[in-house]
């Protein structure tokens, strides 16, 4: 197998498994952050529901990292290959490259102001990726 | 003879092809509400970037963070975030009942249908949910 068919094999698989963050782990996020805080339907805390779970606590900000990365990667993905099927062919690599520049640059970001507002996650990731 | 044959490359004719519009899919209900399902993933994006930009805003500059909070309490805000959650859950619906079809389980004799898969994942994203809303509990 090439390393183009493998790379391309790879995406796909991370695709799927950012179909099965965004359909277990979105739904409640949309509801919990979009909906039930701004209407008045979160009785929880004063606090809304993002500062607290990014600035406490390291599994709510490896919570909010994992939901926001995987389900950002599986329909910025999806829809850059949508807009292959509804004509724009002849712009689809051009349209995949800023797709996949956007996940980078959103993947990134997001892990930058996690690490910022919670240290501690820091600790987390250096754990995870052996530093420590 | 055979191996011959199966080695032997055969070549077809180009067939006249139709040439497809960008409304293609919506002649058809099982096209429509296949595009309808890979649409949806536009507003999974959506939410993403703006959620990053509320982490952002929290982090960089947190004296503008309730201006956000603000913002979200608008009732555009709230109309997109309803629809967000509408698609979401099609999304995940749908999802499920694919992953029935595509890849059932067995269990001895048994195998899965799709509605089961739709089912037994539907209820596993409940208790999932659950649990994440414990995590809002335990920050508090």
């Amino acid at each position: 197998m090439s390393v183009a068919a493998r790379l391309h094999a790879l995406l796909w698989g991370v695709f799927s498994l950012g179909g099965f963050i965004a359909a277990f782990l979105l739904p409640v996020l949309i509801y919990v952050n979009n909906i039930a805080d701004p209407l008045g339907l979160w009785p929880v805390t004063s606090r809304d529901p993002t500062s607290l779970l990014v600035t406490d606590q390291i599994i709510g900000s490896f919570f909010v990292f994992v939901a926001i990365a995987g389900s950002l990667f599986h329909g910025v993905f999806r829809f850059t290959a949508t807009l292959g099927e509804l004509g724009l062919k002849n712009q689809v690599e051009r349209i995949v490259s800023v797709g996949y520049a956007l996940i980078a640059v959103g993947i990134l970001a997001l892990l930058y102001y996690l690490l910022a507002l919670n240290p501690s996650f820091v600790n987390m990731v250096l754990h995870i990726l052996g530093v420590r | 003879m055979g191996s011959r044959k199966l080695s032997q490359k055969k070549e077809y004719p180009e067939l006249p092809r139709k040439k497809l519009g960008p409304g293609w899919w919506l002649g058809n209900r099982h096209y429509t509400v296949y595009m309808v399902r890979e649409l949806t993933s536009f507003f999974v994006a959506v939410f993403c970037i703006l959620y990053i930009y509320q982490v952002a805003v929290l982090a960089a500059t947190p004296g503008s963070y309730s201006q956000y909070l603000d913002l979200l309490r608008s009732p555009v805000m709230i109309g997109f975030s309803i629809v967000t959650l509408g698609f979401t859950l099609f999304h995940a619906f749908t999802w499920f009942f694919l992953i029935g079809r595509v890849q059932p389980l067995k269990f001895g004799g048994w195998t899965t249908t799709p509605v089961q898969s739709l089912i037994i994942n539907t209820a596993l994203l409940a208790v999932i949910s659950m649990v994440i809303i414990g995590l809002f509990f335990l920050g508090r």
